[in-house]
């Protein structure tokens, strides 16, 4: 059998990108099959589109309290609210399902061997799942963004839609929601494929840093610093009330907590990419 | 014996002829899971043809083979393959293929796209791939079953699909962890041609089994492993004769030891006696257990001996030969 053999270096001697490219997009093929048409994208699927579909009831229906609200300005005020519940249940848990099944799906499934039996630096491999993976978040969630979005404008009609979208400050919000929304997924993904590389059982880390998320208005200004969510709350077009008992917090300028979402990722990445380097397979299975 | 060898630490071109043929290289590996023994200071070096590897399960196999394709790290000691590290999988596996004991694969796949896809990752585009592919799934007859769904395969499709995977690049290194396991006859024999085929063709083809017949009739030669050790290496019949000459250890206790030495010595019946240091023990090493053990006998009446021990200080490997024997019946 002939093969055409390849090596990583170039003839100049340093690494050949080329090669790499091609590497990523063969990571590329098979992850989205697997996040986008598996039986574990309907978790994603359900948790971005159920709340689209009660939002979408809401918008249909003669609602008091929706007939409560004066039109667009005063229903971006309860979007921000249903918008922060999205972020906090729906994106962190599919990001949780997701990015963590990387690696701990893939032992489970005692299928990562063939990774690692393949040419490809491990750094590149969990660049190349943590893309793939990103990509179907993030296009999934800007799509859930946006529809609740319009559908929590919609019920004063298209016209009123339209002049909030494109003569008031809708269309700035939106945009700043579906960035958000992707900052999430760039910041939760990179801690929870580090969670999946680094423990056997992520399930109760991920509860932990659920919960942790979850009473970060309830912590002094310090430790609100020690969140992802704090630094996303930070960037919210319209603010939203904490709550009776929340300890206020100066809010982080977005020039502060996007840098910061992002440097953090690239840390987190960092390590997951050295862990994966020092990983070993043996699925726990005798000789 | 396992030859203590020196290992070069100079890398060269895995296209490249190989220095002395040696393709695989094991420098005093040592690999522990924590506390238990996965294999201790082997040093081996494995050179062109077919390449055996034999034990009872839990003998070390697979953790040589996880070693030398890097799934697995040693504890001490350099393993290098091609002369490169096994840390290293972007050099290695444009080189090494590895047939793993894991029946496991992407479950929605059909057998082409886990062939194809694979390639893909190695950075091989379409056509490449596609080519590639085909002619691996050819090799191993699945080409009418390639485009069904995995999930749906027997496990000898299984096991000749995974194979497939594992050869499609054409490495010059193809390791097999127990390749022949859930084939039928036929399958067998139409696997071990291709083993030889891609012998022919130049590549270190290293394969496990616990079946010492099975090995034997495919293998220029054989390492037998016990325990985490490589108790004997060559040609199958130079690993017979080494097994039925292989001199074995008695350890004895009794109330006359220094006496039972030297008349040990004396007889000739054993080639090495070690006396303890509390005087009330002997370990001896005889190549002829037979004859010890009449010597023995005779000496525990001649001498009025209380003897409160004798046991068989390495009776491990020749329980572990007697077992690849007796399982030859198994083969092909």
């Amino acid at each position: 059998m002939s093969a055409t053999h390849m090596t990583e270096a170039s003839p100049a001697g340093g690494v050949d990108w080329g090669l790499v490219g091609r590497q990523i997009v063969g990571i590329l093929r098979m992850e989205l099959r697997n996040q986008l048409f598996s039986r574990r994208a309907f978790a994603l699927y359900f948790l971005a589109f159920a709340p689209v579909g009660i939002m979408a009831l809401w918008a249909a229906s003669p609602v008091p309290d929706k007939l409560a609200l004066s039109g667009p300005i005063d229903a971006s005020r309860v979007y921000a609210f249903v918008f922060q519940g999205y972020l906090s249940t729906s994106i962190f848990l599919s990001c949780l399902i997701l990015f963590m099944s990387l690696f701990r799906g893939e032992i489970l499934e005692k299928s990562l061997h063939y990774y690692f039996l393949s040419p490809i630096r491990r750094e590149v491999l969990v660049a190349g799942k943590y893309v793939a993976a990103l990509i179907a978040v993030t296009g999934v969630f800007a799509v859930g963004t946006t529809t609740l979005y319009l559908l929590t404008m919609s019920p004063w009609g298209l016209g009123e839609l339209g002049r909030y979208l494109f003569s008031g400050p809708g269309l700035g919000h939106l945009i700043t929601y579906v960035s958000i929304a992707v900052l999430a997924c760039i910041g939760y993904g990179a801690i929870f494929q580090l969670a999946g590389q680094l423990f056997k059982n992520p399930v109760s880390v991920a509860v932990l840093l659920w919960a942790w998320e979850f009473i970060n208005p309830f912590l002094p200004s310090l430790l609100k610093k020690l969140s992802v969510i704090f630094y996303l709350n930070s960037l919210l077009p319209v603010p939203v009330a904490a709550g009776a008992f929340a300890i206020q917090a100066d809010p982080i300028p977005a020039w502060v907590s996007v840098p910061g979402v992002l440097l953090l990722t690239a840390a987190v990445l960092a390590l997951a990419g050295w862990r994966a380097r020092n990983m070993e397979i043996s699925y726990g299975s005798d000789d | 014996m396992a030859n203590e060898t020196q290992t070069s630490t100079v890398g060269f071109d895995p296209e490249g002829p190989l220095p002395d043929g040696e393709a695989v290289v094991f420098d005093n590996v040592s690999k522990f899971y924590g506390e238990v023994l996965g294999i201790n200071r082997v040093s081996l070096r494995l050179g062109p043809g077919i390449t055996g590897l034999v034990g009872p399960n839990g003998s070390g196999k697979s953790t040589l083979m996880n070693l030398m394709t890097g799934l697995l790290h040693p504890t001490e000691g350099e393993i290098r393959v091609l002369g490169a590290p096994t840390n290293r999988p972007e050099q290695l596996f444009h080189h090494v293929g590895y047939l793993t004991q894991f029946d496991s694969f992407p479950a929605t796949l059909s057998g082409y796209q886990f062939v194809y896809s694979y390639l893909r990752v190695h950075g091989h585009g379409h056509a490449d791939a596609d080519r590639l592919a085909w002619q691996a799934i050819d090799r191993v007859g699945l080409r009418e079953a390639a485009e069904r769904k995995m999930g749906g395969y027997s496990k000898g499709m299984r096991q000749r699909i995974r194979m497939a995977q594992a050869l499609a690049h054409g490495p010059r290194v193809m390791v097999l962890d127990e390749p022949l396991n859930g084939l039928d006859p036929m399958a067998r024999s139409e696997v071990i041609d291709i083993f030889k085929a891609l012998a022919e063709d130049g590549c270190h083809v290293i394969i496990s089994s616990h079946i010492l017949h099975e090995v034997d009739m495919i293998s220029d030669r054989v390492l037998l492993l016990s325990g985490g050790y490589v108790v004997a290496e060559g040609g199958v019949n130079d690993v017979r004769e080494e097994m039925h000459e292989r001199p074995i250890q008695v350890l004895l206790r009794c109330n006359k030891a220094t006496e039972v030495a030297g008349a040990l010595f004396a007889q000739e019946v054993a080639v090495e006696v070690s006396l303890h240091d509390d005087r009330q023990g002997v370990m001896v090493r005889t190549a002829n257990a037979g004859d010890f053990y009449r010597f023995m006998n005779q000496l525990v009446l001649d001498k009025s001996l209380d003897i409160e021990t004798i046991s068989v200080a390495d009776s491990d490997v020749r329980a572990v030969y007697a077992y690849l024997i007796e399982n030859e019946g198994e083969g092909l």
